[in-house]
Order: C-alpha cells, then sequence, then structure tokens
C-alpha cells in the first residue's frame, strides 16, 4: 500500500506541474519587478490625492476578451476641443492587476489638434483597463473596461 | 545599435487644419524583468523603451513615458493637427540608453 501511495503522490504532482504552466506557477510567485506599483500609489502620485470622477467624456476602446494577453490593443479618446485654455494635458494608461500598473503616460500639447493615444499592452490576467485624463483645468477623468484574457502575457 | 522603427501618417492625403494620426512602431523586445530564460533559469533583465518625444520642425508637442507593460514591438499612436510643411521628428530612448530618432516629412495638400 505504501508503495501504491507513494506512486499516486508522484503522478499527482507530475500531472499537477505539467497543468500548472510556466506562467500560473509564475503568479503563485506573486513577482515584484523593480518598477512594481499598485494602482492607489499611481493614481496618488498624479492626483496628489485629489479625487478622480468617472466621465462619459473620456472613451476607452480595448477588447472584451483578448486571446492573448501580450498583446491587446487599447485606444483613448477624449472629448475636448484642445485650445490653450482647455486642453487635455496628460493621458495615463494603467493596467490595474500588473505588477507595474503603470502602461504610459502621454503628455499632450494643443498641437495636437485632438486628445487620442493607441498602443498596445501586456495583461498577465484578465483584468479593467483604465485610462485617467488630466486636463487644464485640473480635473482628473477616468474611464475603465474590464479585458478577459486567456492566454496572460507576463511570463 | 541601432532600432528598428517606422513612423507614419494617416491619412496619406491631408491639408492643413486636418487632425492626422502619427504613429510610431519599434522593434524592441520590451522585456518585463519577470521573465525566466528557459535554459540557465535566470531572470531576463528588463528592457524597454521608457521615453518618446514627438516633435514638428524642433518643437516638441507630445511626450510619452512608457512601462514594460506595453506589448513587444510597440506602437503608439498620437494625433497631430497638420500646421503647415514641415518634418516630423520621433525621438525614443530605451532603458538601456539606446537613443534613436526617427521621422518623416509633413507635405500638405493644397
Amino acid at each position: 500500500m505504501q508503495r501504491r501511495s507513494f506512486l499516486k503522490g508522484i503522478m499527482m504532482t507530475g500531472a499537477a506541474a505539467a497543468v500548472v504552466s510556466p506562467s500560473l506557477a509564475f503568479s503563485a510567485e506573486a513577482p515584484k519587478g523593480p518598477n512594481a506599483m499598485d494602482l492607489d500609489t499611481a493614481i496618488k502620485a498624479i492626483t496628489g490625492g485629489k479625487s478622480v470622477s468617472a466621465s462619459a467624456k473620456v472613451q476607452l476602446k480595448a477588447p472584451e476578451i483578448a486571446e492573448n494577453g501580450a498583446v491587446v490593443p487599447v485606444s483613448v479618446t477624449v472629448d475636448s476641443p484642445m485650445s490653450a485654455e482647455d486642453h487635455v494635458k496628460a493621458i495615463h494608461i494603467f493596467a490595474t492587476k500588473n505588477s507595474n500598473v503603470r502602461c504610459a503616460d502621454v503628455m499632450l500639447t494643443p498641437a495636437n489638434g485632438k486628445a487620442s493615444f493607441s498602443t498596445r499592452v501586456k495583461l498577465g490576467t484578465s483584468q479593467d483597463v483604465m485610462a485617467l485624463v488630466v486636463t487644464s483645468k485640473g480635473e482628473f477623468l477616468s474611464a475603465a473596461q474590464n479585458v478577459k484574457v486567456t492566454i496572460g502575457g507576463c511570463g | 545599435m541601432a532600432t528598428k522603427s517606422l513612423v507614419k501618417i494617416k491619412p496619406k492625403t491631408y491639408k492643413v487644419g486636418d487632425v492626422v494620426e502619427v504613429s510610431l512602431m519599434v522593434m524592441h523586445p520590451m522585456e518585463t524583468g519577470l521573465r525566466k530564460d528557459k535554459e540557465t533559469g535566470n531572470l531576463i533583465p528588463a528592457h524597454y523603451i521608457n521615453d518618446v518625444k514627438f516633435s514638428f520642425n524642433g518643437t516638441p508637442f507630445t511626450t510619452i513615458k512608457s512601462w514594460e507593460s506595453l506589448s513587444t514591438n510597440p506602437v503608439y499612436t498620437v494625433s497631430y493637427k497638420v500646421s503647415g510643411e514641415g518634418e516630423i521628428k520621433v525621438a525614443f530612448t530605451d532603458t538601456k540608453g539606446d537613443a534613436n530618432e526617427n521621422g518623416t516629412k509633413i507635405k500638405p495638400k493644397a
């Protein structure tokens, strides 16, 4: 009996190791890169503790289901006249559950004509992608969308 | 080491006052620093583009700070309002200090 249970044990661990792919085993270790930063800290660094309001002016486009987390197209457009008095100063893109939530900080000027930015991001797991917009009037607007990831992109 | 990159304008024809999309595409590994080398088991150090500057005739109009969360071979697309003939230049630097520059000419149609 002992031998049987021993073999069973080996088979179980072997099977588990095969099923748990490197990426999953990796997330269990909770890797922290040198730039690891959580969402609250990242937002506070930008707003200085001021309140952020969700706004329909900010349009965030991302797929609802991403088959490959390594390449997720994200685009942000902000409804703004982009004049010298009233323009979007910055667009920040966050992936809320990556070890470093910051993806890109885009500093815009009135010369852009239109407040838009698009790129492709890596997502480790299913999570919210968030855009934080800073306007020249000192407002902080945000928009978020959930993206379901079938295969994670950080591993 | 020169990094391969491309600057594109969309649409191809435009007039003064039109808003066009300027994209920068770079061939870059964008290593997160969390991935392991399969043979040695060591972590591959982080290596990503952290600074991108778009400028028109020497005047910067957009600066981007990016992090390792962007995909391999990243694309950065921003808008630009065409003000006249000139040249758009895009300078980008990665965490190893490799600085590159690429550009494209702006020729609005009358």
